[in-house]
């Protein structure tokens, strides 16, 4: 099974090629569509239903799409190469025939395997965002794991994989100083306000839409004490219900959405995150204003993507417009600390890719131990029942209870030969000394519920403290893992 | 001793205060205050001495008016910087006292007699209003340049500094050029370094300084006539104050009328400042006739 990550983010393109993917993959059903339409894409050039897995993330700074594949793809070879036959129908997808342009073929990225279960917790963590540290990417990847999960396309792969990311995400935002500076886009956007207004506390704000980082800008405002906040949202009940959010804050007014442009003559800040695919406020709309408002300067943050404002706005006197790469560029210059903390961030996810790895390596070996373990179950259980007059419950369990036992230490072995000893094929091994058969689709039904317990307890009665640790992680994902594979059956 | 070469002494303070800027590493705020502050007490106590040499007459020597001229945009500075909570201010508009003290210092020391015959107090009157004037259109001036400079900042989105890294231990750089753009960076990030702030104090200035220039004007041309006993003759430095008078009324109307401000205002200013430049230059050295100082 091979992990495909192909996609963009700030660093690989600019804001007007993530506006247009974002556009493609906008809504819950275009994304749906999106996953459909690849995996039919790919089984008509690949002639078979290879791709197990998929999940989308998409974020106003990346769209990435990951993808679990069955088999392993010749990597020397282009054509045959999964990664590569992926991303090209993605971006034929997205950008029509134009797709092998040269400027299109860099900006998406693709990272394989341990390359791209490395990159994904990075993401996780919030070390590639465009703010490192900022805490929302973890949340934008968990809904977008419950998205998937809704759309019944994770599997084993991709949910310990998920899992594993929030875990390293954790570890890093407590093990490292990486999200103790105060800087994210909703800092950057208030010291920005600074920079043009003397006295944020008599200041009123607009938030249009409201957008999780919108949202998150405006409280940030409000602790600042700015004197009013308006809302709107072409949807009411969300505008009221994030009224209602801002519990302990009283100057609140929740406005018609037709009317917003009312406001623009007495706010001061304006921050839009709406979800519109197009500009909500326009040049024409702004020259006007400005006029009315007699000159007093107006600070207006873009944080969606697509983009929502106008960017010709910002060359009106006394008009200053930041969108979400302006901002991402101040801080980006501005994070001299994080810097070093994401140094030491970045060993963390590597130590837990690996961990990862070694997790999905030892699945090769998952249908050899449950052969071994079911024809040694099924000799003790025989031989048992002929000695021992009982009932073939009882028998049952002292088999099961022994195989264990016997069997503990050559699965552990089995399970980690691949890292443990490396080029060793013990794999091999057992299937000629037990003369296992070799068909790794012949796994009966019976046995699935072996290989679950074999996923569960793998490292079973480890008596070192270190291991114990690895053990309870270990269980924590496969019960998990066990727990949302019956929930989707 | 010449009593100019006093000049040098608050000179080499303000100067020193700078060096401070450049060598100092940590906190460098209250040493450069304190050499700001000890130098205008000792400009202070030298224009008490020079004007008292002349029994506060006003009719002396040019050099000491323009010492005169530095003392006054330096009391100014100062309270702005006191009433504002802007630190920056001192920093900004600082070398242009030093330039002042520098050209006091050269130019001619020789002593007036000619308008002796003028009525003390409305000289008096005319030399403190348009040097009050003068010196709160060139502070004026210097928020207009620090105004134009911050918002070029803000609409290309460069160089905006939004943390002050100048408490990170991990720098290794010593000290030199790093420290003096590190201590400017101290200076910008702190209060008051914003857009509002500097367009509002530059609205003050000329709040404060029109009225005070419309005065000094009127009564320059009462002494004027006076003196020359001639109305008719209009001469190079009454249409030059005109000129800037008209500036600055036409400023202040727009922004009081329609709400002028930012940008354009600053523009404004400093057009307005190039002509004040202009008069006085036309006062002291290229037209010293034109006066009446001849």
């Amino acid at each position: 099974m091979e992990i495909i990550i192909t996609g963009l983010n700030h660093k690989s393109s600019d804001i007007f090629h993530r506006e247009e993917v974002s556009k493609k993959i906008l809504t819950k059903e275009l994304r749906s569509k999106f996953i459909f339409d690849i995996k039919q894409l790919f089984n008509e050039e690949i002639g078979k239903q290879l791709i197990q897995e998929s999940a989308i993330i998409s974020t106003c700074n990346r769209a990435e799409f990951i993808f679990a594949v069955s088999g392993s793809s010749n990597n020397s070879n282009k054509n045959t190469d999964y990664a590569i036959i992926i991303k090209n129908i993605i971006l034929r997808y997205l950008f029509g025939n134009n797709f092998e342009n040269e400027e299109l073929q860099s900006m998406f990225y693709i990272y394989k395997n341990f390359e791209a279960v490395r990159h994904f917790f990075i993401v996780t963590s919030s070390l590639d965002s465009m703010i490192i540290g900022e805490p929302q990417i973890l949340g934008q990847i968990k809904e977008s794991y419950n998205e998937a999960c809704e759309f019944k396309n994770t599997g084993l792969i991709l949910n310990k994989l998920f899992h594993k990311a929030f875990y390293c995400a954790k570890r890093v935002r407590t093990e490292t100083k990486i999200a103790a500076a105060p800087v994210s886009i909703s800092y950057a956007a208030v010291e920005l306000a600074k920079k043009i207004f003397n006295d944020i506390s008599n200041k009123k704000v607009l938030l249009l839409g409201t957008g999780e980082m919108g949202k998150i800008a405006a409280k940030h405002f409000i602790k600042q004490g700015v004197s009013e906040i308006f809302i709107t949202n072409r949807t009411k009940e969300k505008a009221v219900k994030l009224a209602e959010e801002l519990d302990g804050y009283d100057s609140k007014t929740i406005i018609d959405f037709n009317e917003y442009y009312k406001i623009l003559t007495v706010a001061d800040i304006v921050l839009c995150s709406t979800g519109a695919e197009t500009y909500v406020i326009k040049y024409e709309d702004i020259q006007p204003i400005i006029k009315m408002r007699k000159q007093k300067p107006i600070f207006l943050i873009d944080i969606s993507v697509p983009r929502n404002i106008d960017p010709e706005i910002n060359k009106i006197s006394n008009v200053y417009l930041f969108d979400i790469d302006d901002i991402g560029k101040i801080i980006e210059n501005n994070l001299d600390v994080r810097q070093q903390e994401a140094d030491f961030a970045e060993k963390i996810t590597e130590e837990e890719a690996k961990d990862f790895m070694d997790w999905k390596n030892s699945l090769n070996a998952v249908p050899i131990i449950v052969n071994l373990r079911s024809k040694v179950n099924d000799i003790l259980f025989t031989e048992l029942r002929k000695y021992i007059n009982n009932k073939d419950e009882n028998i049952e369990a002292i088999a099961n209870s022994i195989t264990n036992k016997i069997l503990h230490e050559p699965i552990t072995k089995i399970k980690r030969s691949e890292i443990d000893f490396n080029g060793l094929n013990l794999m091999e091994a057992v299937k000629i000394l037990f003369d296992l058969d070799l068909n790794i689709g012949s796994v009966s039904k019976e046995n699935k519920e072996t290989k679950k317990e074999i996923l569960n307890c793998g490292d079973y009665s480890n008596d070192s403290s270190d291991s114990n640790n690895n053990n309870e992680k270990n269980d924590y994902y496969n019960n998990k893992i066990i727990q949302l594979n019956n929930k989707k059956s | 001793m010449i009593f100019k070469n006093y000049y040098f002494i608050p000179l080499a303070l303000y100067v020193l205060s700078y060096a401070v800027l450049y060598f100092k590493k940590d906190n460098p705020y209250k040493s450069f205050i304190f050499f700001i502050y000890s130098a205008f007490i000792i400009q202070s106590a030298i224009i008490f001495i020079g004007l008292d040499k002349y029994h506060f007459t006003m009719i002396i020597p040019i050099d000491l008016m323009i010492f005169l001229n530095s003392w006054i945009l330096m009391l100014i500075i100062i309270l702005f910087e006191l009433l504002y909570k802007a630190k920056y201010i001192v920093i900004y508009a600082t070398p242009l006292v030093i330039a002042g003290l520098l050209i006091s210092y050269f130019a001619p020391s020789a002593d007036i007699t000619a308008i002796l015959r003028v009525d003390s107090w409305l000289l008096i009157a005319h030399i403190v209003l348009i040097l009050a004037g003068d010196s709160l259109f060139t502070l004026a001036f210097i928020l207009s340049l620090i105004y134009i400079f911050q918002e070029r900042k803000l609409k290309l989105k460069k160089n905006l500094k939004i943390v002050n890294n100048s408490n990170n231990k991990s720098s290794n750089t010593k000290a030199g050029l790093f420290n003096l753009r590190k201590n400017f960076n101290y200076f910008n990030l702190g209060n008051g370094y914003n857009l509002e702030l500097l367009d509002n104090m530059n609205y003050q200035c000329l709040k404060l300084g029109f009225p005070a220039l419309t005065a000094g004007i009127v009564i320059g041309i009462y002494l004027s006539s006076a003196l020359f006993k001639s109305m008719s003759s209009v001469k190079p430095i009454e249409i030059i104050s005109f000129i800037t008078w008209l500036i600055y009324a036409f400023l202040l109307h727009e922004r009081v009328a329609k709400g002028l401000r930012g940008n354009k205002a600053a523009l404004l200013s400093i057009a307005g400042f190039i002509m004040i430049l202009l008069a006085v230059g036309f006062s002291f050295y290229l037209f010293p006739e034109f006066h009446g100082f001849k």
